[in-house]
């Protein structure tokens, strides 16, 4: 079994400030991590090696210290980590990612059992990609997995949405996105780190993956930033004071939720 | 211990502050020099979660450090590009300020870089990487490991993955161990191997460790160009004359200021809140006049060890350096750490080059350590500073006199050891501590602690073992909350604890930041630092 799971490298969202003049991402004291929903579905793809021996391949597109997150998932026991840098996937809109990773796969592996993406990255919060790709590639595509089993080439996996969950089952080969409601994330091991700093990483520019130069970076993104910027800093209806009096906060809470009518 | 999870190295530094780091490239850098045919596997272990995450300084870099371990051009590349343009000394009163007219030459800084040492350090940590060290961020080092003749011979990783009643989880990692021929504690201040060893082989000093708490914020300002590179140091308010406290305002870029507080640990009041201190300096007109209109962007909080020459302890034991804060070399006068940290790093880095020619890492090499630290202009100021922070614990005037002798006879006079109470003894009963109802409202330059906490990017799984014992819960209640008010309460920068139904000490150890203030100053001794899940903590990156 073949699982290539697709990660991206993201700021920490937690403290990520836009310049207001400039309405871009201000960089200083802001870190790159792992997009927290791809380290689920790395963690799917992991188990999946734990228990039916899959090989892992790990995908990302980034800029050259993107390598980093491979590293980690290399760490974490993936078997092969796959960088796509390239001056030419600049600017991609999810459009331009879906067919520069679609690509990618296709040509390193034509027959992949199981590819897996987060649900969504916390830095553009689209979801598209891994429907994307799913589309591009012609594959049966799964959003929003929580927890995923294997037996005999079919897939059962629970799905989950507004109204509950789905059971859902069918063949291989499938896209999968994968929530945090998943099994956690393992932690890589001080000797998996050493094993990742000595491996190497393959990187391929955009004419390794075969993809037509006009539909990469910019030049194949139909979407145009026109403007960021952070939403209004919303104020709180009210703010109570729980050491004083507990019975008289708890009340004034209870009062403000039946006021906004979600309980009557 | 299995067999797989062996991991072994010729040199184990623990902590990626600028004292191992410096060691590490020293080592490395003189091997290659002297054209050595195979350069030793060097491992650094750092628990923050990232390179840098728990490095925090005010920092006005004393350059005589970077001797020996930058090239030229490497100076010339720090990425601390502001450098000391213009500075004051000023004692505060409540309401004012007067500049200090003259200061001995050892305390000027002119040209001096100053910026964020956490900056700092990732550049170090990058020329080491270049060198070939191999450092591993998100592992706390959590038990030295000794053969049975005691010599330290390696290290072992904390497990990962334990939820708070220590079962495993799914995600459960257990310990690895690595083994050196040498292992440098790096750890800081108070770091919890280095507490450990210096007890476990009676390592101590002629004294124990004085510490003294900083908390620090990064200001953005309205931009102030003309500004750049002008710092303030001041002493007196808010800290009482009995207090050996001070600030600091450094004006970094344009648009920033850092803005510290540094409270001595041997303070007397029950009451003392160092947080608030911090909000009142920021508060007094001189500070207020760098920082107005702006908002705080970062916080953070360290304990520095001030304990200077007498509380050094022994640095150096079979199969161990001890380097850097860890080892308390820090001037006491003038607060600095960060040079005689990168001066003890190199001389480390040059016994282990030696020891690594010789093939001999035997206690008998290492202690040319102490010998070439000893030789160094930064052990020569720890000396000649020695008495400045027991006398300053004496009262203001008679520290300015020690410090003047210090000064004027080369740290001759006093000839005797002035004494000096540990950080723990003598504080004063609530009934004799004075109230302070000072009080201004929040705002973005007078946060609450909570919402500094918050700034701080500290960060720790919740459903871990608490990594704060309080020893004996009952002795919150029944002894130190009616004699001393409980003052946990107060004297930790992040508000780790909370008092609850006035019978229970709630610990909220996700909010903290790695301080430590309160193992050093609880009054009764009665809390215990550990080591929470390695990558936990504060995630500073411009400290």
């Amino acid at each position: 079994m073949h699982v290539i799971v697709c990660i991206k490298q993201v700021p920490d969202t937690a403290n990520v400030k836009i310049n207001p003049e400039t309405n871009t991402l201000m960089r200083d004291g802001v870190e790159s991590i792992v997009n927290p929903f791809d380290e689920y579905a790395l963690e799917l793809a992991l188990l999946m090696k734990d228990s039916h021996g899959a090989k892992v391949s790990a995908i990302t597109m980034g800029p050259p210290q993107a390598d980093v997150i491979l590293r980690e998932a290399l760490a974490r026991g993936a078997d092969e980590g796959i960088l796509l840098t390239d001056r030419a996937f600049a600017g991609a809109d999810t459009l331009a990612t879906s067919y520069t990773i679609s690509q990618a796969i296709k040509k390193l592996d034509s027959h992949p059992d199981l590819i897996l993406f987060g649900k969504q990255a916390i830095d553009g919060d689209t979801a598209q990609v891994g429907p994307g790709v799913a589309e591009y590639l012609g594959m049966t595509l799964l959003c929003n997995v929580k927890s995923l089993e294997i037996n005999n080439n079919r897939f059962r996996a629970e799905t989950s949405h507004e109204d509950g969950t789905d059971l859902l089952e069918g063949d291989l080969p499938c896209v999968m996105t994968v929530l945090k409601e998943a099994p956690a994330p393992r932690f890589a091991s001080l000797s998996g780190y050493i094993r990742a700093r000595k491996a190497s990483i393959t990187k391929w520019v955009a004419a390794d993956t075969g993809a037509e130069p006009s539909r990469l970076g910019l030049n194949g993104s139909p979407t145009k930033v026109v403007k960021i910027f952070s939403p209004p800093v919303r104020g709180c209806d009210m703010k109570c004071e729980w050491k004083k009096d507990k019975d008289k906060a708890l009340q004034s809470i209870i009062n403000v939720i039946k006021k906004k009518g979600v309980w009557k | 211990m299995s067999e797989k999870n062996v991991i072994e190295t010729d040199v184990l530094c623990i902590g990626a502050g600028v004292a191992s780091l410096s060691t590490a490239l020293v080592l490395l850098r003189r091997l290659k020099a002297k054209g050595a045919e195979k350069l030793p596997r060097v491992i650094i272990l750092e628990k923050g979660r990232n390179i840098g995450s728990h490095i925090l300084s005010g920092a006005v870099i004393d350059p005589s450090g970077f001797e020996g371990v930058l090239t030229p051009e490497e100076i010339e590349k720090i990425p601390i590009p502001t450098k000391v343009k213009k500075e004051s000394f000023q004692m505060l009163t409540e309401h004012s300020s007067m500049p200090i007219p003259w200061m001995p030459r050892m305390m000027h800084t002119e040209g001096f870089p100053v910026g964020s040492l956490t900056k700092f350090v990732i550049y170090l940590a990058n020329l080491c990487e270049q060198e070939g060290a191999e450092i591993y961020t998100g592992f706390a080092a959590t038990e030295l490991i000794e053969d049975e003749n005691g010599r330290i011979i390696g290290a072992r990783t904390g497990p990962k993955g334990l939820n708070k009643n220590r079962e495993k989880k799914s995600n459960y990692l257990e310990s690895e161990t690595i083994l050196a021929k040498t292992v440098v504690l790096g750890e800081g201040p108070a770091g919890v191997l280095t507490k450990r060893v210096l007890a476990q082989k009676n390592m101590f000093g002629m004294r124990r460790q004085s510490f003294a708490v900083g908390i620090k914020e990064v200001i953005e300002v309205a931009p102030h160009p003309d500004r750049v590179g002008e710092i303030m140091h001041t002493f007196g308010y808010p800290s009482d004359m009995h207090t050996y406290g001070g600030g600091f305002v450094y004006q970094v870029a344009p648009n920033q200021v850092m803005v510290g507080f540094v409270y001595g640990l041997d303070y007397t009041s029950a009451t003392a809140n160092p947080h608030k201190l911090f909000r009142k300096y920021k508060a007094h007109p001189v500070v207020e006049e760098y920082i107005k209109g702006g908002k705080a962007v970062a916080y953070g909080a360290k304990m520095i060890p001030e304990g200077g020459f007498y509380a050094v302890p022994e640095v150096y034991n079979d199969g161990l350096l001890i380097v850097g804060d860890g080892a308390g070399l820090v001037d006491s006068l003038r607060i600095k750490g960060v040079h005689i940290a990168m001066m003890s790093g190199r001389v480390a880095g040059e016994t282990l080059a030696e020891c690594w020619l010789k093939e001999d890492f035997s206690k008998n090499e290492l202690k040319h350590y102490e010998e070439r630290l000893k030789n160094t202009s930064g052990w020569q100021q720890i000396k000649r500073v020695r008495n400045v922070r027991a006398s300053f614990s004496k009262g203001i005037m008679a520290g300015v006199m020690s410090a003047g002798f210090a000064w004027s006879t080369y740290g001759a006079f006093p000839f005797w050891q002035v004494p000096i109470k540990r950080d723990h003894e003598g504080m004063k009963t609530l009934l004799e501590s004075s109230t302070d109802d000072w009080d201004i409202p929040i705002s973005p330059l007078s946060m609450d602690r909570l919402t500094d906490v918050f700034l701080s990017g500290t960060k720790h799984e919740e459903d871990q073992p608490c990594h704060i014992h309080i020893i004996d819960s009952n002795r919150c209640i029944q002894e130190c909350l009616p004699k001393y008010g409980a003052p946990c309460l107060l004297f930790c920068p992040a508000r780790v604890y909370a008092l609850e139904n006035d019978n229970h000490i709630h610990v909220d150890f996700s909010n903290c930041l790695h301080c430590k203030t309160c193992q050093i100053k609880d009054p009764l001794q009665n809390i215990e630092w550990t080591l929470p899940q390695g990558g936990d903590g504060p995630r500073y990156t411009r400290m």
